[in-house]
């Protein structure tokens, strides 16, 4: 054919459209080596990125034990239903949350929460939504599979607290980790992540890092809709250690069950071994159920659980052995006894002070329970002689109430291992703002100050610790939960990428006592007071064991104050027994109760016989073995 | 007609382009084994390419001149197929009415076929023409055996399809003494109303929603929705990319289009997997032999004993740079995604067939040039 002849330049113009093709084509070229030369390394991560995951899998906790190894706290594995974010990062799903709390049966309000929440977290993080989830919600959520892809139904380790109430505020919780805290920078550099489970009060919070495994995970190869295709990498997860702690359960069930029986149902019982400051039991009602934080949180009857215990007015969940401070009343003269003979305001051979009824301060009269005379020391603790101790502060003045304070460690923290201990307020503590105000510290408030009113108010376990140092020659041992932390093996071997070394048993590092400094007849002077009022008719009489001699001391102490309306006295006692071979340190505190003999001193009775018919049934006396 | 091959004609075989079309094919057939190696997929293209080069072989044995003649009945014949293919004997698949199902023959795609008889009929009615420049009379006819068709394809609706229609008429208008100013007003115009029809057609809801989500992540794919509509650029983005210089070596366990990140790996985006499988070397390669084909073609109709003859090559020629250039385009992210094979490569007997038979036609016309 002759193109040539054709009109209109036919060959060039055949030419433009064979230049105008290869040109389609060098486009296509050009881009190609842009995608794959240039930047072929960032697709081939973002590539990785999108089929690798990590799928954690959770460390189970370690288990809580008490001195016998009977089982406190333990994990079991439960169905959680989690809610991931990968799903829903890009879509409004404001539209389900009813979906979600009708078809799950949880707190609407905490459905939008966890919605936010998620929202906020990196892409494949999950959150879980229902915890312990019924057969009911397991068939709704695999039922609506293809609807919510982001539920999932997961086997989790559950926290479970099978004592329930019992000893809820030594053990504390766990729960999901706040905001709040994932903010704080030393929290965030230890890896933590929203959704992970964390202590939260009690031992638990207190050894968390111990009781805390090291979660492993899976490294799966997912298809387009996150399905899991291949398995490459598994890594264990290393499990928590195992706590063995000081408390002895049945001795606890004996003072819990002393505090459900009080006349208000408020009040702490401490038991400790004064030779060393194992804690044998720490009660404090009213209490809480640590499972309305561990495994109901989500439900509406939880979420109303726990807002009901923040607002009770009884406030459950303030653990009132270490964060509860009352006046410590008359027990407070057993300290301030050991102090006056150090301080030589009274010496062992001339101990007698003057009763008189009372005493007069200015225009005010303060008055005795009794006329006791002069009584010496013993006598003055045994009658619980308020006119004798006026006279004993007097004589040591408020420095040497205050020397005590510091001697017994007044203003400081017994160091339990239990998080939140509030220090006691004393006269130390109080000094500046009372000279400040009234211009001086005058001498009503020393004598109040020497009967544990005014300006004393102590925790409990500060208490605890000073008469039980009494007990011991004056060590003022640290009181601790802590008996015993397992060991657990490493996983993987030494070397490999991930391992995981093991880690050993250890113990409660204890400190060396602190000395308070008496001499043995000092001592024995004031275990002699002490004794006597159990056993030589004192005001805690009612409570005498014929073979197992208890050394106490009771205290009703006054808190108008916080009650205008002339709200019953605190009822305290404190003791330890055998008063001079002493095995057991039990203090007791009931609130608003009214005289401690009354009220403090039985129940204190009520543990010292759980004691012995545990440790020395031969020593029951017969009416307890009767009873039995 | 076996005779006739024999006789005279077998020197003139154009055996480098038809050895193209069956190395491509055959590369092809590779890459959907790559795509979906758990399907049979690529077994039926093997069966597709023995049955399209019998029809290449059986087209190029046949006088392309009297195929010419024939065009009306062939376009007569594509028009009713794709009427056919609107009542309920079409089958509908994606949403779009584009297959038709015949007892025996089985399942196809007119709108893929109906290329050629609008070309044969293009080519008639151009091809006769003598010099001098081109009236409005015959660009409108031109139009109208354009538009018959067109209409129908867009009522199934298949727009990808029917914008691969466009080149040939362009093609042939061009080569038709078109005068070049209308050439270079209707590019400009374009240029104008592309933009302004695009405006319009959001604003009267004319475009979907999914279209302009289609058109948005070409222009900012790092911002799109990478769940949505930009979904599929976005992962053949990734696709092609992590292919690198020499590709994924035998890592098939982990491939985009195995985890089914990449959607539609076998037919539309079969070239993300050879860039997956084989990178920006296989990929290169690929595109050589393509350029080599259209070269061939271009070749032959410059040798092309007549008009029509001519006029058929280039409007194939041109239809395939198109589409070549459309699919891949869309592939590497920079055109928006509609719904075009890649000639020879994705898996589907309609396209491999309807192409093989243009090429069929090329052999057969550069098979004649010295019979005038």
């Amino acid at each position: 054919m002759k193109l040539y002849d054709q009109a209109q330049n036919l060959v060039t113009r055949v030419g433009i459209i064979q230049v105008f093709a290869f040109t389609l084509l060098v486009i296509l070229g050009v881009r190609l080596y842009y995608l794959q030369v240039v930047k072929g390394e960032y697709y081939s991560e973002k590539a990785e990125n999108q089929r690798v995951r990590f799928i954690p899998i959770p460390a189970p906790r370690g288990a809580i034990f008490d001195r016998n190894g009977k089982i406190l706290v333990d994990s079991r594995p439960t169905y959680n239903v989690t809610l991931s974010n990968e799903p829903i990062k890009k879509i409004d799903v404001s539209d389900r949350v009813d979906d979600y709390a009708q078809g799950l049966q949880v707190d609407r309000q905490f459905v939008v929460e966890r919605i936010n929440l998620i929202k906020k977290q990196p892409e494949f993080e999950t959150l879980v939504i229902k915890e312990n989830a019924t057969i009911q919600d397991i068939v709704w959520v695999e039922s609506h599979e293809l609807e919510y892809p982001e539920l999932r139904v997961e086997i989790q380790p559950q926290r479970f607290y099978p004592l329930g109430k019992v000893l809820a505020h030594v053990l504390g919780y766990v729960g999901e980790i706040s905001p709040k805290q994932l903010e704080k920078p030393e929290v965030k550099e230890k890896g933590f992540r929203a959704g992970d489970i964390i202590g939260k009060g009690g031992i638990e919070q207190y050894y968390d890092e111990y009781l805390r495994g090291k979660p492993g995970y899976r490294k799966v190869l997912v298809d387009s809709r996150g399905r899991v295709q291949d398995e490459l990498e598994v890594v264990p997860p290393q499990a928590g250690q195992d706590l063995i702690s000081t408390i002895d359960l049945d001795l606890q069930n004996a003072a819990e069950e002393q505090l459900a029986n009080s006349t208000t149902k408020r009040g702490t019982i401490i038991s400790m071994d004064p030779n060393n400051g194992e804690i044998l039991v720490l009660a404090s009602a009213p209490s809480f159920d640590p499972n309305a934080f561990a495994t109901r949180s989500s439900t509406p009857e939880g979420r109303k659980e726990i807002n009901q215990y923040s607002t009770n007015e009884e406030r459950p969940l303030i653990n009132r052995a270490i964060q509860g401070r009352y006046h410590p009343g008359s027990t407070w003269k057993i300290p301030e006894s050991v102090a006056g003979l150090q301080q030589g305001a009274i010496t062992v051979k001339n101990s007698n002070l003057v009763c008189g009824g009372g005493i007069q301060i200015g225009t005010k009269h303060t008055r005795c329970m009794g006329s006791h005379g002069s009584p010496p020391l013993g006598y003055a603790i045994t009658k619980s002689c308020d006119g004798y101790y006026y006279r004993l502060a007097l004589k040591m003045g408020i420095a040497g109430l205050i020397q005590m304070i510091e001697d017994f460690e007044y203003d400081k923290r017994s160091g339990i291992d239990l998080p939140n201990e509030k220090i006691s307020q004393t006269p130390k503590s109080w000094m500046p703002s009372v000279v400040k105000n009234e211009g001086k510290w005058s001498d009503i408030r020393t004598v109040y100050a020497s009967i544990g009113q005014d300006t004393v108010v102590v925790t409990p376990i500060s208490m605890l610790r000073a008469i039980s140092s009494i007990s011991v020659q004056g060590k003022m041992f640290v009181p601790h939960l802590l008996k015993e932390f397992k060991g657990i093996g490493a996983i993987g071997e030494e070397g490999e990428p991930n391992y995981v070394p093991a880690r050993a048993s250890f113990g409660f590092a204890r400190p060396e006592p602190k000395l308070i400094e008496m001499t043995p007849e000092q001592n024995k002077l004031v275990l002699d007071g002490m004794w006597g009022v159990v056993n030589g008719g004192g005001t805690g009489a009612g409570i005498r064991i014929q073979n197992f001699e208890i050394a106490g001391k009771t205290g009703t102490a006054q808190n108008s104050e916080l009650n205008s309306g002339g709200a019953k006295d605190h009822a305290w006692f404190v003791s330890f027994a055998p008063a001079y071979k002493p095995e057991i340190a039990v203090i007791v505190l009931i609130e608003n109760s009214g005289f401690g003999g009354s009220h403090a001193a039985p129940a204190a009775k009520g543990v010292y016989n759980a004691y012995l018919s545990k440790n020395r049934p031969d020593l029951l006396d017969g009416q307890q073995l009767a009873k039995k | 007609m076996a005779a006739i091959l024999e006789k005279r004609n077998f020197r003139d075989f154009d055996w480098l382009v038809a050895f193209l079309a069956v190395g491509i094919v055959s590369f092809g057939v590779w890459q959907i084994y790559n795509a979906q190696p758990a399907q049979t997929y690529w077994q039926k293209q093997i069966i597709g390419l023995f049955i399209a080069l019998a029809a290449l072989i059986a087209i190029a044995a046949t006088d392309y001149r009297r195929v010419i003649d024939a065009a009306p009945i062939f376009y007569a014949v594509g028009l009713v197929l794709l009427i056919l293919v609107l009542t309920p004997m079409g089958v509908k698949i994606n949403g779009q009415q584009a297959w038709l199902k015949i007892p025996l023959i089985g399942q196809f795609q007119p709108s893929e076929f109906v290329k050629i008889p609008v070309a044969l009929m293009l080519a008639k009615y151009f091809g006769s023409r003598k010099t001098g420049t081109l009236r409005l009379k015959e660009v409108l006819v031109g139009i109208g055996i354009l538009a018959a068709p067109l209409a129908l394809i867009m009522l199934e609706p298949d727009a990808g399809q029917a914008l691969t229609y466009f080149p040939i008429l362009a093609v042939i208008l061009f080569l038709s003494a078109v005068k070049i100013r209308y050439v270079v007003l209707t590019i400009v115009a374009g240029l104008i109303f592309l933009p302004l029809v695009y405006w319009v057609g959001v604003e009267t809801g004319k475009i979907k929603n999914y279209q302009q989500e289609r058109i948005k992540v070409i222009l900012d794919p790092e911002n799109a929705d990478p769940r949505g509509f930009g979904y599929h650029t976005v992962q053949s983005m990734i696709t092609v990319g992590k292919g690198g210089l020499t590709g994924i070596k035998g890592d098939t366990d982990t491939s985009q289009s195995v985890l089914k990140f990449l959607p539609e790996p076998h037919t539309d985006f079969i070239f993300a997997v050879t860039a997956e499988n084989t990178g920006f070397i296989g990929c290169i390669s690929l595109l050589l032999a393509y350029a080599l084909l259209l070269s061939r073609l271009i070749a032959g109709a410059r040798q092309a004993p007549d008009r029509a003859g001519m006029l058929v090559i280039m409007a194939i020629a041109g239809e395939l740079a198109c589409q070549i250039f459309m699919n891949i385009g869309m592939v590497l992210g920079f055109l928006p995604v509609i719904g075009v094979p890649l000639p020879l490569m994705s898996a589907g007997l309609s396209a491999v067939l309807a192409t093989f038979i243009a090429i069929g036609f090329v052999i057969s016309v550069k098979m004649r040039r010295f019979v005038n």
